[in-house]
């Protein structure tokens, strides 16, 4: 071979070989995350090699900690991993369908097909497609105040794909809240602004809603109160601990009294800082049942504590710098960076501030806040896993909001698009294409059916039957989708199963490109020096 | 031609050294008897009669015990599924503090019996359905056991304390705990707050002591301290203190200082300025009422001069949630600088006294009138016998914060949990479908506590449930195993109690940890990382 000629170490796969080389890794990868997809998904179990353990359902959690080596797999997992960027869910069924493009191509290559054939048949079918999509998409009303009820069966679809369900549906009206509490009209939504704070403690069912804050960690002063209501806080990023000059400075003295000057001196700076802070506090906090909370992102050395201890407030140092931000979105004021002309005005107010404490961990909550633009979702859980798997499911579910709030639209779910527009391409756009590209059509129209394929196989159904009565239901003019319990075709609208319009998008716009790039590789090869093993 | 040889499917895609296990057979089955093994080991140290354990870490440190926290946490287990039975145990200890051998075992015989309902041809989905059914329904059967008018309880009471404490004791240390018991209780009550839902567990020390023997144990309001007092003074009685947080020397700049001196005169003037100015200061102290200076860093040697003179007794604790403590103990304030206190800041004790005990030098904070902090003094022969024994007390301790935050109890020794079985059977044959089978087992799965029971106290087990379930049936429902007289007994004459709580999260967090591993079907154990020898957690921020 020419390869061969001019480079002996070369390997190199051609035609066939590299071809089928690139289906077998999709077809792989889809075997692997098969079993995820749906409410009746199962449970993986990751172990890392330190020997930690994750479980997970989420597709991006798995093709993130999986080390995954083949070249192919890796292609497909970046798309999937790129879906996850931009909406946050969908990555199963992008590996899904990425996997059974490349098997339905499959059989025609085997009959003697042109990739290049079946790749303008995807291109032509992706387009009406997306045509459809647009058509198909219920559009919802996202006024000031937008429909609860259907972000709650979004979130809820997507959160029942990640948890169990009593979990789930708990979760569902905490991530709703979460993204309306920090939604701002005509700004765009900032998911960040919803902190996600963890506690080892008690059941995973205890996760809730704190609207306002909580900071993982406490004052720092055993003589500061644990427990205050009416708060006023400060939000400042200043020092208040004696910082040494750049220079190389020394001190000169010669009796002790020059010396205890001296020491004096060198706090006096500090000191004043904190001594403008006790007169705003004197100013705001005139009768007795109001105090006051110092939290600041620098430090505050012990000396500074305890005069400010000694007056009554709590101070918290080194507070995280996301939220600075999320404290004055919650409790209101702002966050100051020098303590010269503070004002009452910059000052936030909460009901209720207190010290939590777990173990050797102290948490201070903030509550009770007016008018919150930034809350937190408080998981709770017995064990790290259990954590991470409601935090990634958190992700996931305040993403799905935020992208129906976006869209201004939802899609049937429980597979009900997919028959749709599989049935759609089928019967009327692979009519009105020329030539051999209607194998294409068919190819990706019958691609499009491996979701309620999927979901039936893993709520243990016969795959056959479910999508014959689904499509019989569909081709009668009902848009159905698969209850999963009893394998009968549902109305997906009537049993509030949504997904995002965006995700599906998505999934119809980066699968067929990447399956098309895999389809036209004729020449794998690998030069250069493998560094793993010595030739 | 290396790529052309993968295999097809999963192996081809992960890096070289990984394992994939998937299915019935390799994942779920294997998890299963991963779990089995796991609560084998702490089975035979569950309840009075439970046997020690002799466990070696990989600090050579020696453990014997028959703590299963204590035994899990040594063991490192390192396979997956038996990990998650570990964490439920951990979550135990940290939520209750005790109870964890419950979680871990009942955790094992509800997985061992998930596995014949396998090999009869359940799927997991249906067993998790089932298992799940079946903790609610246990949870609601708990609360009607609750034994009656025990909701609400004097804390301060210490018969009452210590019925309810004795059984989580005496798992512990059996023998022992009508000894230990009045300790402990004694020792919680003398630091109950008025709320006692805000009892602090902190608040009741520990302090070990090799030689003697438990019957030289006490309980000193107040606290000890392990260490001897710096100057001459050993003891003082009815003093006020001052705290110093920073160390009692002469203060200090952040720069670094130079003494300028030009000439002879100056360098002897200096010395007695700085003199003059520790005297001042000492003075100050001295002046304010203060007998004992208590300091959390280092005592100048000068300073210690000065205060031998003023006739003060000088203390040095280093930790600072030791001196955290004091300040409890005493009621002082701990002021930053040696500067003169004042009245409000000064702490007050009945006495301060060094004394050795087991040649060990100890002082002694006492304070009759204070309530919040407590010192138990553990004497033992060896160091693995007082180590037992703190973990005694502190279970003692933990049921006791249980109790302050709920009091109900239930019947002990076995009792609740034969009447659990009964009462979850009667209720599986309601059920229809497949998950009734899932939910007989789980009631099975609750024969465990009293097989176990009487099998490490060397009783026929079968005799004993069968006859327990007929006691149960005619309506004995507190009936429990009298492990001395190996007899069934009602406990109400025993007062063996358990505490709700302890068993409500223990059953839960093992109904749960046992489902978590039923859930997963697969699992991917990736290869080693790349990189050296795993580094050492870097060191923690200053941790106050």
């Amino acid at each position: 071979m020419s390869l061969r000629v001019l480079n002996p170490n070369a390997e190199v796969l051609n035609k066939s070989a590299a071809l089928h080389m690139n289906i077998n890794a999709a077809k792989g990868l889809q075997d692997v995350l098969k079993t995820n997809l749906g409410p009746k998904g199962t449970i993986k179990m990751l172990v890392g090699g330190a020997g930690d353990i994750k479980l997970t359902k989420d597709g991006n959690t798995l093709l993130k900690e999986m080390q995954i080596q083949n070249p192919t797999a890796i292609m497909i997992a970046r798309t999937a991993v790129a879906q996850d960027d931009t909406s946050g869910d969908g990555t199963t069924s992008t590996v899904l369908f990425i996997g059974e493009l490349m098997k339905q191509s499959e059989r025609y290559i085997d009959e003697g097909m042109h990739p290049r054939v079946l790749v303008d048949g995807f291109e032509i079918a992706k387009r009406a497609t997306l045509e459809f999509i647009e058509k198909f998409k219920t559009p919802v009303v996202m006024g000031e105040t937008p429909d609860k009820e259907i972000l709650k069966m979004v979130a809820r679809t997507t959160l029942r794909t990640k948890l169990y369900e009593a979990l789930a549906d708990q979760l569902t009206d905490i991530v709703v809240n979460a993204v309306l509490c920090i939604r701002k009209p005509d700004d765009p939504i900032d998911l960040f602004m919803v902190e996600i704070m963890h506690m080892r403690h008690k059941f995973d069912v205890d996760t809730h809603l704190v609207e306002g804050l909580v900071l993982d960690h406490g004052s720092r002063h055993p003589d500061m109160k644990r427990r205050a209501e009416n708060c006023y806080i400060l939000t400042c990023n200043a020092s208040l601990e004696y910082e040494k000059s750049e220079i190389n400075a020394g001190f000169f003295y010669s009796n002790a009294e020059q010396r205890e000057k001296m020491v004096a001196a060198e706090r006096r700076q500090v000191d004043e800082r904190v001594k403008k802070i006790i007169e705003l506090k004197e100013k705001v906090c005139s009768s007795s049942d109001s105090n006051f909370v110092v939290i600041n992102q620098k430090g505050i050395d012990p000396p500074s504590l305890d005069l400010l201890a000694r007056t009554g407030i709590i101070a918290l140092r080194r507070a995280k710098r996301r939220n600075m931000e999320r404290l004055v979105l919650a409790c209101g004021g702002e966050a100051v960076n020098s303590f010269d002309n503070l004002t009452p005005d910059c000052l936030g107010w909460a009901g209720l501030v207190y010290e939590h404490v777990l173990g050797e961990e102290k948490y201070t909550f903030v509550e009770n806040v007016k008018n919150p633009h930034s809350c937190t979702i408080l998981i709770k859980g017995p064990n790290d896993h259990t954590i991470a798997q409601i935090k990634d499911a958190v992700r996931d579910g305040l993403r799905s909001v935020k992208n129906t709030l976006d869209d201004e639209a939802v899609i049937l779910g429980a597979g009900a698009f997919e028959v749709a527009a599989r049935q759609h391409l089928v019967n009327n756009v692979k009519k009105s294409v020329q030539g051999r590209a209607q194998v294409g059509v068919e190819a990706f129209a019958d691609a499009l059916l491996v979701i309620p394929k999927t979901l039936a196989e893993n709520s243990g159904l016969d795959t056959q039957d479910v999508i014959i009565s689904l499509t019989t239901e569909h081709d009668r003019g009902n848009i159905v989708g698969l209850n999963h319990h009893t394998g009968e075709p549902i109305d997906p609208q009537m049993e509030g199963i949504f997904d995002n319009y965006s995700v599906k998008r998505q999934i119809i716009n980066s699968g067929p490109v990447i399956a098309s790039q895999l389809l036209l590789v004729d020449e794998v090869i690998r030069a250069g020096r493998n560094m793993r093993k010595p030739s | 031609m290396v790529f052309q040889m993968q295999p097809y499917g999963i192996q081809a895609m992960l890096k070289e050294g990984h394992k994939h296990l998937s299915g019935l057979d390799e994942a779920v089955l294997r998890n299963i008897d991963a779990c089995k093994q796991l609560s084998v080991i702490t089975r035979t140290s569950l309840g009075p009669n439970g046997m020690n354990k002799m466990v070696i870490n990989h600090l050579d440190k020696l453990f014997v015990t028959n703590d299963a926290a204590t035994i899990v946490n040594e063991l490192e287990v390192q396979h997956p599924a038996a990990k998650i039975l570990v964490l439920a145990g951990k979550a135990q200890q940290e939520e209750i503090g005790d109870g964890a051998n419950l979680t871990i075992s009942f955790a094992g015989e509800l997985l061992q019996n998930a596995e014949e309902l396998i090999r009869m041809g359940l799927h997991p989905s249906e067993i998790i359905s089932g298992y799940t059914k079946a903790i609610s329904k246990t949870i609601e059967i708990l609360d009607e056991l609750v034994e009656k008018g025990s909701e609400s309880m004097d804390v301060c009471n210490e018969d009452e304390v210590v019925s309810r404490m004795k059984s989580a004791v005496a798992s512990k240390q059996f023998g022992l705990e009508d000894m230990l018991c009045p300790l402990i209780a004694d020792a919680c009550i003398q630091v109950c707050p008025k709320n006692p839902a805000n009892f602090n567990v902190d608040n009741v020390r520990v302090v070990k002591l090799v030689g003697g023997g438990l019957h030289n144990c006490t309980v000193v309001r107040g606290m000890v301290l392990k260490n001897d007092a710096v100057g001459s003074i050993k003891k003082v009685e009815k003093a006020k203190i001052a705290v110093f947080a920073g160390g009692v020397d002469t203060s200090a700049t952040e720069t670094k200082g130079t003494v300028l001196i030009q000439s002879a005169e100056q360098l002897e003037n200096y010395s007695k300025t700085e003199e003059a100015k520790v005297e001042e200061l000492i003075k100050a102290v001295a002046d304010s009422g203060a007998k004992v200076v208590v300091s959390g860093g280092a005592v100048g040697e000068m300073a210690l001069h000065f205060c031998e003179r003023y006739k003060l007794m000088v203390l040095k604790i280093s930790s600072k949630f030791e001196l955290r403590r004091f300040c409890r103990t005493t009621g002082a304030v701990a002021i930053l600088k040696l500067s003169q206190p004042n009245p409000d800041d000064l702490g007050y004790a009945d006495s301060i006294l060094t004394e050795e005990i087991g040649g060990v030098q100890v002082t002694i904070v006492k304070n009759e009138g204070g309530n919040s902090v407590s010192t138990v003094v553990l004497r033992g022969s060896t160091e693995s016998i007082l180590d037992d024994l703190e973990r005694a007390v502190d279970d003692g301790v933990n049921t006791y914060k249980a109790m302050c935050r709920d009091s109900r109890i239930l019947p002990g020794a076995a009792a609740t949990e034969i009447e659990l079985a009964r009462r979850l059977k009667e209720f599986s044959f309601k059920e229809t479908g497949l998950d009734q089978y899932a939910i007989a087992k789980f009631a099975e799965s609750f024969e465990m506590v009293p097989k176990i029971l009487s099998e490490n106290a060397g009783l026929n087990a079968m005799e004993i449930i069968s006859s327990l379930y007929a006691e149960h049936a005619a309506g004995n429902t507190k009936v429990g195993i009298d492990l001395e007289e190996g007899v069934c007994k009602d406990v109400s004459a025993l007062s063996i109690w358990d505490l709700y709580v302890t068993k409500f999260f223990a059953l839960k967090y093992a109904a749960d940890a046992a489902c978590t591993v039923l859930r997963v079907d697969q699992v991917i154990i990736m290869a080693k990382p790349a990189g050296g020898p795993k580094r050492d957690q870097p060191a923690g921020m200053d941790e106050d």
